[in-house]
């Protein structure tokens, strides 16, 4: 509720003189305390993060191998990159298919997993925390359970699978075509960060809208359509946008899982790991910069595009906070 | 008066300075601190250390700073930096490339023709010389030995009736095909040899098979020789009738299917568990220092006897038929490498520390009875006083004429092999229809990566 509608319900004769806060006396504390206690954050961000981005910026347009100093080569590595590097092409569509794929699959089972806890009268936090831990394994521990459990030879999965009358399973991490799945149920086991936040989300749409639309004899399909859906469209909103910027920086899993198998066709190959096989095998830090700064107007088009959208389909019981 | 005090204070100051200049100078003289960057730690840093201190005794005046756990990147980082230090040691043989090619690392030419120089060929064995070699030059001294021989189970081959291992490729596929069996479902249950890339052999498998066909990694125009060596085309082909022959009953599709799954299950690398330990495979290639483990099962220190299941040899690898002569008993041999920094201000004495570690019979001799590792050196003073008679085959290997590692070029963290490998992937998965054009291409595409890095 914004201030402006607290003062409007508030009765007329309160308002007045006796409301009107006191003007604020003028701060006397010395500008250069104010900097000297800003200066570790100051420092921190100037050298840590400023200073990184400038400098690969500039090398960004310059060739650069770790031993010879940087050589100005003006637009090369971006001309490079988009005409002459087919593994960039590679990488980038991986990466928007993992992104396309994983984020509609990862709100859609997150929304499910937090409706689906919302349910049980007894235990539910216990039910909760079950549901929440894969989220705390650390993501290569989890690459490699995941690489043994769907190995083709011995892996449970497939035994599973083969018990159930499939003759020939997926071969996953092994094969191409399955990879890049077995690295979306990875992530989708790992959904508790993001259920967490839409758990909050359901439990927060109040229970008068529900109460309302049972009595205008809505099904329960209506009410999540008509009721819960338009609640929980910030949340939803909000998990597009670090689903997004988090996908195209995708990489802890996919480095692991083809590092564990010979992913010769680069199936599991995506645009963060483009970055670091450039700076760190080839050595090539100018031409990683340049992938770099790439990266950074993907996610800003992306993001501002879902920015843009929001208007159509994003419900702010009170109001926008982007207007 | 005024003018006498300024000719005094001027006097006074020019004497100062020059004291210290002259303090300076005979400092900077005295300095004769060489530091020594290696990627080695506790036991092998003591062994490291230990030649140092010998160096520095038998060059009165000369002192070494050694530091141990320094990879290939800090090294490279530092060197940039211009805080680098005068000699750095490679911790693989496929860096050479990068250092040499890079520029990290001086040449040696005329440290090695000057008067204390070093003649290579009575000093090192061929295929030492040719590994610290890249471009023509040399920046590199080699320090020991990695062997990459084949090895042989001799009970499974004595049961199929072999009474020697296989000698061509050809033989090798005839006793793969006897040795290889099948469980009730049609899975592979035993192989009797797996030509496979990440069959263990990480990004090496496709070297070794080059290895069995003599191929050339690069034309001497300097050039990528994948696409105009036919060799290439004959492993390449060699591998994917192996697989349809041996596993698939002539079906290729088939073979590389099971193998797939059989490749899936292979037991851990290190231990009682790999597949060459359990029988599970009866021929392989593989590392010198994989000998200790598949010896005693789990102990890495050398023994005399044998105490594991597995009854084995050690030879050469299998070559085609053709190369018999002049090849069979080879194998894929390639160096630790150290060399002198660019930007190293005392490289007079960094050359005499240099030769003094490469040429090191002690720390070679003590070098490889710690770790199994073979001297780079001709001398016979180089080797332990007493190794187990099963392990001679792997010295055998190390000093074959043909023994060698592939030419290395600047291509980053040896991109060519990581290329190679994921062609052999792809064709033995089927996804590659046709080798030749792929082998071409990916010439162009090392030939990219080196123009790129010149």
């Amino acid at each position: 509720m914004s201030i402006a509608s607290v003062m409007s319900i508030l009765p007329s004769r309160k308002r007045g003189k006796d409301l009107v806060a006191p003007p604020r006396k003028k701060l006397k504390t010395p500008k250069i305390f104010i900097f000297l206690c800003l200066s570790p954050w100051l420092i921190g961000i100037l050298m840590f993060t400023l200073y990184p981005m400038v400098t690969s910026f500039y090398q960004s347009f310059t060739k650069f191998n770790l031993i010879d100093a940087p050589k100005w080569v003006g637009l090369a590595n971006f001309h490079r990159m988009f005409f002459e590097d087919p593994d960039f092409w590679k990488a980038l569509r991986n990466t928007i298919w993992i992104s396309a794929i994983s984020i509609p699959l990862r709100i859609a089972f997150a929304i499910f997993s937090a409706w689906m806890l919302t349910k049980p009268k007894r235990g539910k936090n216990v039910y909760r925390t079950i549901f929440f831990l894969p989220s705390m394994v650390p993501a290569v521990a989890a690459t490699m359970v995941f690489t043994y459990i769907f190995n083709p030879a011995y892996g449970p999965i497939n035994r599973f699978l083969e018990m159930l009358g499939i003759k020939e399973p997926p071969f996953w991490f092994l094969d191409p075509k399955w990879s890049k799945w077995g690295l979306i149920l990875l992530g989708l086991w790992g959904i508790g960060d993001t259920m967490i936040i839409f758990l909050a989300g359901l439990l927060d749409v109040p229970r008068t809208l529900y109460e309302a639309a049972s009595l205008e004899g809505a099904s329960a399909w209506q009410s999540f359509r008509y009721v819960t859906f338009p609640m929980i469209t910030p949340v939803i909103f909000f998990s597009g946008v670090t689903g997004v910027i988090g996908s195209f920086q995708y990489f802890t899993e996919a480095y692991v899982a083809s590092g564990q198998v010979n992913d010769y066709s680069h199936s599991m190959y995506f645009y963060a790991t483009h970055i670091y096989f450039s700076a760190f095998r080839a050595y090539e830090m100018g031409y990683a910069s340049a992938l770099a700064w790439v990266l950074l107007v993907i996610t800003l088009v992306c993001t501002l595009i879902i920015l843009r959208t929001q208007k159509r389909w994003v419900h702010y019981p009170n109001g926008s906070l982007f207007k | 008066m005024k003018k006498k005090g300024w000719l005094a204070s001027f006097a006074v100051t020019a004497v100062f300075v020059g004291s210290l200049v002259g303090a300076t100078a005979g400092a900077h003289a005295a300095d004769r601190t060489v530091v020594v960057w290696s990627p080695y730690k506790e036991g092998n840093l003591d062994l490291w250390n230990a030649a140092l201190k010998r160096v520095e005794a038998a060059n009165p005046g000369l002192k070494i700073s050694s530091v141990g756990s320094i990879d290939m990147a800090k090294s490279l980082a530092a060197i940039n930096a211009g805080n680098g230090p005068d000699i750095s040691v490679s911790n693989g043989a496929g860096n050479l490339g990068w250092f040499c090619g890079s520029g990290a690392w001086q040449k040696l030419n005329a440290f090695i023709a000057g008067k204390n120089g070093i003649n290579l060929k009575t000093t090192f064995t061929p295929a030492a010389n040719s590994s610290t070699i890249t471009n023509g030059v040399r920046c590199a001294l080699p320090l020991n030995s990695e062997v990459f021989a084949f090895y042989y189970n001799k009970d499974l081959l004595a049961a199929a009736g072999f009474k020697n291992p296989p000698k061509t490729t050809d033989e090798l596929l005839a006793f793969s095909k006897k040795l290889t069996t099948f469980d009730k479902d049609g899975n592979i249950k035993t192989a009797g040899f797996v030509p496979w890339a990440g069959y263990y052999g990480f990004d090496m498998d496709s070297m070794w098979l080059g290895q069995m066909f003599g191929t050339r990694w690069y034309n001497s125009d300097g050039n990528a020789a994948f696409g105009t060596d036919s060799n290439w085309t004959k492993a390449l082909t060699w591998q994917k009738t192996f697989i349809a022959q041996v596993f698939g009953g002539g079906d290729f599709a088939k073979g590389s299917k099971l193998l797939t799954k059989f490749v899936a299950a292979r037991g851990d690398e290190w231990g009682t568990q790999h597949d060459f330990m359990t029988g599970r495979v009866a021929m392989k290639w593989d590392a010198n220092w994989m000998a200790p483990m598949f010896c005693t099962g789990d102990d890495w220190a050398m023994a005399d006897k044998c105490t594991a299941k597995v009854n084995f040899g050690i030879t050469g690898f299998p070559v085609a038929p053709a190369l018999v002569a002049s090849q069979y008993g080879s194998g894929v041999v390639g160096e630790v490498q150290m060399g002198i920094s660019k930007g190293s201000k005392n490289t007079k004495d960094a050359w005499i520390v240099l030769k003094a570690l490469a040429t090191d019979t002690k720390l070679a001799q003590a070098w490889d009875s710690a770790n199994g590792a073979p001297s780079t050196l001709l001398s016979k003073d180089a080797r332990p006083a007493k190794y187990p008679d099963w392990y001679q085959p792997i010295y055998d290997v190390a000093s074959h004429a043909k023994s060698s590692y592939h030419l290395m070029k600047n291509t980053g963290e040896h991109q060519e092999e990581a290329l190679l490998q994921n062609l052999m992937a792809s064709w033995q998965a089927g996804d590659t229809k046709d080798v030749k054009p792929a082998l071409v291409s990916l010439s162009t595409q090392v030939d990219q990566i080196i123009k790129r890095n010149i």
